[in-house]
């Protein structure tokens, strides 16, 4: 024992220091922040996960990204040009791209040299999702939208021959023909599935091109494990001054992060980027705290209490709030539960009379679900509740609409069942389904006990646990569970990507895994889906909104409030919503003399 | 000769054994194992779109089909991609299993050097104070969850919370100095833990042992204590000692330990092989269990050698 206390002691004094600059960085400007998992994959065509996105966004280039700062959300030109020319009848946009822009050196290029990107790796990228041998995921983007995709997979996916609707008019030019008016499309020109990838790359690397990204975007990767990943800024890309007012800058509520002295300096402003991937909150929360490893990350909810001295406005705790700076920021998605209404017992039944009375069921349920309860035990009271499926990020949600559909009412609750005949007797049994763990637990309890307030038997709220999140999507996309709780991020800030959830079309195994089908509805959305941002369509939205509301086929939605904390002398202003890592490139080390002075890598003064 | 025959003999009589662990294995994985189709389509994907998924993954084929697949694989050491990264298997065990080796070696070694001699040390005192002490710390080390002693650790050690001493996390080893600091904390933690374990195991070995007649004898003759311990009884014990170690080591080499690689941010191949657990990735997960049952079946041969050197009585039949 004793020989075991002088070796460890041995160990720690010849230790001595925690760790130490790596040698590798001295002098060096290294940004390091911490994400709660990792991407699996960082092939753009397989960016499903905010992980994968945040990165692919920053390795590769996307026609269009998000203004810095701008909320609303704004689009601008990036690989593009300029925005893009659309036709009168809005079936054509042709895009023109920036000359000049080079993919970085790798192998995959004769004589390693990267070349410039042109159209027709646009082109190529986007096809890509349609050629089932790249497992690809960002489809449903596109499909039944630009015209041809469908008739060029089925014809044997022939890269050498694209389909009309997406062309490469010459090396600059592309122009994307679409079967009807599509106008999220240039959202969908921002996200990591349409990064532009080297075909010459995908070919060189095969199934590991995931795992080596050669892209055009503003930085490169250096090294990528399950723990880490490490990226460089790419010298060659389109740096030029930072025009704050151009990227949405408003003073007024973002001029304490200090980002004004990026203002006309050139970026990028560090040597090194690094996110480490920490699934574990207190390990991630000892990482960040310590301050020479982590310089952004996540308040663990856990530690929301401890940390913050007030949440509404946000303002941190005392000891905290001399290091760190601080932002909330309302999620772009919201999580909900859908009912199945395929099911007989819930939903829609050849029996009109039992139909309704499985309609009374479901507003009943959704009475004596108690939001506000939810908020507070599990998203400290930070979240938003809101009525429907229009969330407070995008500029359709409507502030007025009634809550009653969120505002818990027991005593209505066990009224509408005992009208509709519904006892303890013939109430159908709810399967629970959820991913094993002790919050997914928790959250069935609190269901549970709410619906044994409203008069369900204790013994007919069944919880059915899976192993993964894979097996539980199975089930719901198989239409096996009557209710599916979930989580939707936004895709881009449109109300269309949270309303085509319950689109007919979408039916399982689709996105519309409540299988809702109401052919009003579907008219409505397919009006709307033509339709540029307008009071017309923000009306149409709304109506929909109202009839997912008076069908009760959802509990929902409460949007959570993600707050992110770095250290004082890092100059940004994060957002881990549909900007996703956008702000990456402007991110700035603060030194002692201004954002440029070169200081010991990532060492933090924490008295 | 002798030897040689015994070994090829225990070889061919391993085979049986790593087809019957990697078919139960494999079964487990095919009907109760996490099916991976859905994590790999879109958000809205079309009944066509899941069964070309389905078809990627192979999963519309038969399943003696797959098997015979896996065996074909295991026999050309041609492991397959990843499902989730794309990444070779063959790579992904090549990268990780060095890093996992690297971390959990020093805790395996220490933990059973202080278990041995803790063990030898209460046995010595056998019913007294130092005995009594010894179990009772080996009682406690058991009885503490590995996780809390991981986070104790880190809390006490590496972070701004406590002395601050080491990384709270990652591997960025480039030299032996890098080397000690990142794998200090995690074999303190593991020694910690291991120790209560190994300590209780040895000292009973040690304690049986020393009710032999020839332990007896020695004492007769006046032999000292020292000399007694550390040359007869320690000696005699080697059997299941060796036993112990050696059929630790596959796990140790392949498994790694997902706690400590998790938590510190090590990317060794305890964390990979979980990942693919939970997210059903076949190809790494067959590769893992097919490579544990054959260097189980190493282990055991090895073993059996062992025991003939350390005992030259055993006879290799």
């Amino acid at each position: 024992m004793r020989f075991l206390f002088l070796l460890t002691a041995a160990l720690l004094i010849g230790c001595g220091s925690n760790g130490g600059p790596d040698p590798e960085l001295a002098g060096l400007r290294v940004y390091h922040h911490s994400a709660d998992g990792a991407p699996t994959s960082l092939d753009p065509a397989q960016s499903a996960t905010a992980y994968a996105n945040l990165v692919v966004i920053n390795a590769y280039d996307t026609l269009y990204s998000y203004k810095y700062l701008a909320r609303p959300y704004e689009l601008k030109p990036n690989l593009a040009a300029a925005m893009p020319e659309i036709s009168d009848d809005g079936l054509v946009y042709t895009v023109q791209l920036k000359p000049g822009t080079r993919f970085i050196d790798d192998p995959a290029f004769p004589d390693g040299k990267g070349r410039e990107v042109v159209a027709s790796d646009v082109v190529y990228s986007i096809l890509r999702h349609f050629d089932p041998t790249v497992r690809p995921q960002g489809a449903w983007l596109w499909q039944g939208r630009v015209a041809g995709l469908e008739e060029w997979k089925a014809a044997g996916s022939d890269y050498d021959r694209p389909p009309d609707g997406l062309r490469a008019v010459d090396r600059y030019t592309l122009d994307i023909r679409l079967e009807a008016p599509y106008p999220q499309l240039l959202y969908t020109l921002a996200m990591g599935y349409s990064a532009v990838v080297p075909r010459e790359a995908v070919d060189y690397y095969g199934r590991e091109f995931g795992l080596r990204p050669v892209g055009s975007g503003p930085f490169r990767v250096t090294s990528y494990d399950t723990a880490r990943i490490v990226l460089e800024p790419n010298r060659n890309w389109r740096w030029r001054p930072v025009d704050l007012a151009e990227e949405g800058y408003d003073p007024d509520t973002q001029a304490f992060t200090g980002i004004a002295a990026i203002d006309g300096q050139t970026p990028p402003f560090v040597d090194r980027l690094m996110i480490s991937f920490i699934t574990d909150s207190a390990a991630r929360w000892n990482s960040f705290t310590k301050g020479n490893e982590i310089q952004y990350a996540g308040v663990p909810v856990e530690l929301v209490d401890r940390v913050l001295a007030s949440k509404n406005p946000v303002r941190l705790a005392p000891k905290y709030e001399a290091r760190y700076q601080v932002v909330s920021d309302i999620e772009a998605g919201f999580v909900y539960s859908a009912f199945n209404m395929a099911d007989e017992d819930f939903g829609y039944h050849p029996d009109p009379e039992q139909q309704a009375r499985n309609r009374v069921l479901r507003c009943a349920m959704i009475r004596g679900f108690d939001w506000r309860r939810r908020n507070d035990s599990f998203y400290f009271d930070l979240g938003v509740v809101f009525p429907g499926v229009i969330p407070p990020v995008v500029p359709e949600f409507d502030p007025d609409l009634s809550l009653d559909s969120v505002t818990r009412d027991v005593a209505g609750a066990k009224r509408m069942l005992a009208e509709a005949g519904w006892t303890a007797d013939n109430l159908p049994t709810m399967t629970y389904g959820s991913v094993g763990g002790v919050r997914s637990r928790q959250f069935y309890e609190q269901f549970r006990a709410w619906m044994m307030e409203i008069g369900y038997p204790r013994e007919k709220i069944v919880l059915k646990q899976f192993a993964t999140f894979g097996d539980l999507n199975k089930q719901w996309r198989e239409s096996r569970l009557p209710l599916i709780s979930a989580g939707w991020g936004l895709d881009y800030p449109d109300a269309e990507n949270t309303l085509q959830l319950f689109y007919g079309p979408n039916g399982a195994p689709g996105s519309n895994s409540s299988n809702y089908n109401n052919p009003e509805y579907d008219v409505l959305y397919e009006q709307a889906a033509v339709l540029l941002p307008s009071p017309e369509r923000t009306r149409i939205y709304r109506r929909m909104n109202q009839m997912l509301i008076d069908d009760c086929v959802a509990v929902t939605g409460l949007s959570r409030t993600r707050i992110a904390v770095w250290h004082r002398e890092v100059l940004m202003y994060p957002s881990a919503n549909i900007v996703g890592g956008f702000f990456l490139p402007f991110v700035a080390l603060a030194g002692d003399n201004g954002i440029l002075e070169r200081a010991e890598p990532a060492r933090l003064t924490l008295n | 000769m002798e030897l040689l025959q015994y070994s090829l003999r225990k070889i061919a009589t391993g085979i049986p054994l790593v087809i019957g662990v990697t078919l139960i294995s494999f079964l487990l994985m095919v009907y109760f194992g996490p099916d991976k189709t859905y994590e790999l389509v879109g958000k809205n994907p079309t009944a066509e779109q899941i069964a070309e998924v389905r078809a990627e993954l192979g999963y519309d084929q038969p399943v003696a089909v797959r098997y015979l697949d896996y065996l074909r694989e295991l026999v050309t050491l041609d492991l397959g991609f990843s499902d989730s990264t794309g990444e070779r298997v063959s790579a992904i065990l090549a990268r990780t299993i060095p890093i996992s080796a690297a971390v959990a070696l020093p805790g395996f070694i220490l933990g059973n050097l202080f278990g041995v001699l803790l063990g030898l040390f209460a046995a010595f005192y056998r019913g007294v104070w130092p005995d009594k002490f010894i179990m009772a710390a080996a009682a406690i080390g058991m009885s503490i969850s590995f996780l809390i002693v991981i986070i104790a650790f880190q809390i006490l050690l590496s972070s701004s919370y406590g002395l601050n001493l080491f990384p709270v996390r990652g591997w960025d080893v480039h030299s032996i100095g890098d080397y000690v600091l990142y794998v200090t904390v995690p074999t303190l933690a593991t020694v910690f833990v291991a120790l209560g374990y190994n300590t209780r195991f040895y000292r009973s070995v040690i304690v049986e042992e020393t009710t032999r007649d020839y332990v007896r004898t020695a004492r007769a003759f006046g032999m000292p204590a020292g000399p007694l311990y550390y040359k007869l009884i320690l000696k005699n014990c080697m059997i299941p000692i060796i036993t112990r170690i050696m059929f630790s080591i596959p796990f140790v080499v392949i498994s790694g330990s997902l706690l400590i690689e998790s938590y510190f941010g090590i990317p060794g191949v305890g964390k990979v092989t979980y990942d693919a657990i939970v997210t059903g990735d076949q190809p790494i997960l067959k590769a893992v269990v097919a490579l544990t049952a054959v260097l189980l079946v190493a282990v055991q041969l090895l073993t059996d050698i062992m025991y003939r050197w350390v005992d030259p009585r055993v006879a290799l039949k």
